[in-house]
């Protein structure tokens, strides 16, 4: 079930990516619509990372493209923004959260130009909208996990984009940061911004997020949740994991979810 | 005892911003946990030297140091592309490049030793206590005063340039360099860049402080500045200040023992390091050289 839509804010063509000669994403075609909060979902290995990093050019594909706003990568960079894994990164590097949070403004400053008073104001402001108003000097090195990945998203607010494309921001955080931030970006989605989020847990997925990618190496579905999430779709998505289908259709029977009365 | 002359006082000003100049790189060089690239470089330049010597026919030609920044890329190229492609570890793929380097280097010097008046304790130790009697005289005959100081401005200038210029782009691609590649940056352009700054250092503070001991200023004073401060600012100058320090303690001890200026300079930034390690030793979680510690993360 692969929904194609008009005018998408994300296309990919044809994509396959492969490491040392072993593909791990075949062939994945797919377009995404403007202003949804979007769910990637999939086993562990499925190539759920490798989709936005092929997006955000730092994985090379065998082949296909992606066009963006209908454009190439390099020509719509300060309209997308990135939230990598909140392990990519040391958090023992010496700079404070408001340091962190400056860095998403660079993309815009250029060369040679310095945050100024401007890029504080946002910066501040971004912490504000992720509930961290009160670490803005905090060293990194000394953030809980569920903090880091505040700092990150705040990052990602400070490039001001269009698009944003997060890998896992729900990776270790406990379930209060989880609603919050889940919350937030209910308000970027409804202001508009498309988001499109890595998630591993298929319980919250059903009540986050309005469109969803399921990716098994292949591409099994991609279109809004009342035509996707449904038992045969989530059975091809996650194989024969048993254990966990079986309370998948424990969920969506004890949520009277049924997405063919949808 | 202690003397405060001339002298004194052009060694500790040159060796001061020798040890400034590798502080400098050597807080990015250790952020990016490149320590011991750059120890990598200080002896893959070597063959770039006796190639540049050959050519110019002098040990002070500008062929030198094209030739052992060339070799210094090189050399970074080499370590990447072992480790990217041909899927080597990082300190193996950093142990065969620079002593394969370094090995041809001094087969070059050995095989033209009839041609080249450069032996290989010169490149390994150097010796800043000649610096006052080899003065930079002009064609009409002025004296500038020590050559070797003048080398050190210039290093110390363009090195703080090119900080200064790409502080925002070498801070965010030292934390986390996915993220700026996705906005923008041209990071592997600034990593070459801070490469060949490392390499000319490295050739610049050869005739002063020799190969090993610019590997010790590129790594120590970084890493004792790490063990007091989790900002970058003060991590720069108090890098800075350790340098100044060692330079000036290392002179006076070894004027006082009679003994050699850049071998007592590392003895001293050795020493500071231990005795932060003790002052500090509640803090001292950064894992030194290439290896990258897991954190156990808490949520």
């Amino acid at each position: 079930m692969i929904k194609q839509v008009e005018n998408p804010i994300l296309e990919i063509h044809d994509l396959t990516v492969s490491y040392d000669q072993s593909p791990v994403l075949w062939n994945v075609d797919l377009s995404l619509p403007a202003g949804k909060l979007i769910g990637i979902l999939g086993p562990n290995g499925a190539g759920k990372s490798t989709l936005i990093k092929s997006v955000m050019g730092l994985v090379e594909p065998s082949s296909g493209y992606v066009k963006l706003f209908d454009q190439t990568l390099d020509a719509v960079r300060n309209r997308i923004s990135y939230v990598p894994q909140r392990e990519s990164v040391d958090w023992n590097f010496p700079a404070s959260v408001l340091d962190v949070v400056l860095m998403g403004t660079y993309g815009k400053l250029g060369l040679f130009r310095r945050p100024g008073k401007k890029e504080k104001t946002l910066a501040l402001d971004c912490l504000e909208k992720v509930g961290m108003t009160a670490f803005v000097h905090r060293q990194i090195s000394e953030l809980s996990g569920g903090q880091q990945q505040r700092v990150f998203i705040a990052r990602a607010l400070a490039q001001e984009a269009d698009l944003y494309l997060m890998d896992e921001p729900f990776a270790g955080v406990d379930m209060n940061t989880e609603a919050a931030i889940f919350q937030l970006l209910q308000e970027m989605s409804a202001a508009g911004k498309t988001v499109v989020v890595v998630h591993h847990d298929i319980y919250s997925a059903v009540n986050y997020f309005d469109w969803f990618i399921m990716l098994n190496l292949h591409l099994v579905a991609s279109g809004p949740k009342n035509e996707v999430v449904t038992e045969e779709l989530l059975r091809k998505t996650y194989g024969g994991k048993l254990n966990l289908l079986s309370k998948v259709s424990e969920l969506i029977r004890q949520k009277e979810f049924n997405p063919l009365k949808g | 005892m202690m003397s405060f002359d001339q002298n004194a006082f052009l060694i500790i000003i040159t060796a001061s911003m020798i040890a400034i100049s590798c502080g400098l790189l050597g807080v990015f060089m250790m952020l990016r946990k490149m320590s011991m690239t750059g120890d990598a470089i200080s002896h893959a330049v070597l063959p770039g030297i006796v190639i540049g010597f050959l050519v110019s026919g002098t040990q002070r030609g500008l062929e030198v140091i094209i030739g052992a920044g060339i070799l210094g890329i090189l050399a970074t190229l080499m370590i990447d592309w072992l480790r990217k492609k041909a899927r080597v570890q990082l300190d193996a793929s950093i142990g065969i490049t620079f002593t394969l380097l370094f090995a041809i280097g001094i087969i070059l010097i050995s095989v033209f030793a009839y041609r080249v008046d450069l032996d290989q304790e010169c490149v390994l130790y150097g010796e800043i206590a000649y610096l006052p009697i080899d003065l930079w005289i002009s064609s009409s005959g002025q004296s500038f005063g020590p050559r070797i100081m003048w080398l050190a401005i210039l290093n110390l200038l363009l090195v703080g340039g090119f900080i200064a210029l790409f502080y925002k782009e070498l801070k965010i691609t030292s934390f986390d360099e996915k993220f700026g590649i996705v906005i923008g940056i041209p990071a592997s352009a600034i990593n070459l860049g801070l490469m060949s700054m490392v390499s000319y250092t490295t050739v610049s503070s050869f005739e002063a402080v020799g190969a090993i001991l610019v590997v010790a200023l590129l790594v120590v004073p970084p890493a004792t500045a790490y063990l007091w401060t989790r900002d970058l600012r003060p991590l720069i100058q108090l890098t800075i200040l350790t340098g100044v320090l060692v330079s000036v303690v290392g002179y006076y001890l070894a004027y006082l023992f009679d003994s050699s200026i850049a071998g007592m300079m590392v003895t001293v930034a050795g020493i500071i390091f231990f005795l932060s390690v003790i002052f500090t030793h509640k803090k001292f979680k950064f894992t030194l050289g290439t290896q990258k510690e897991t954190q156990p993360f808490s949520s």
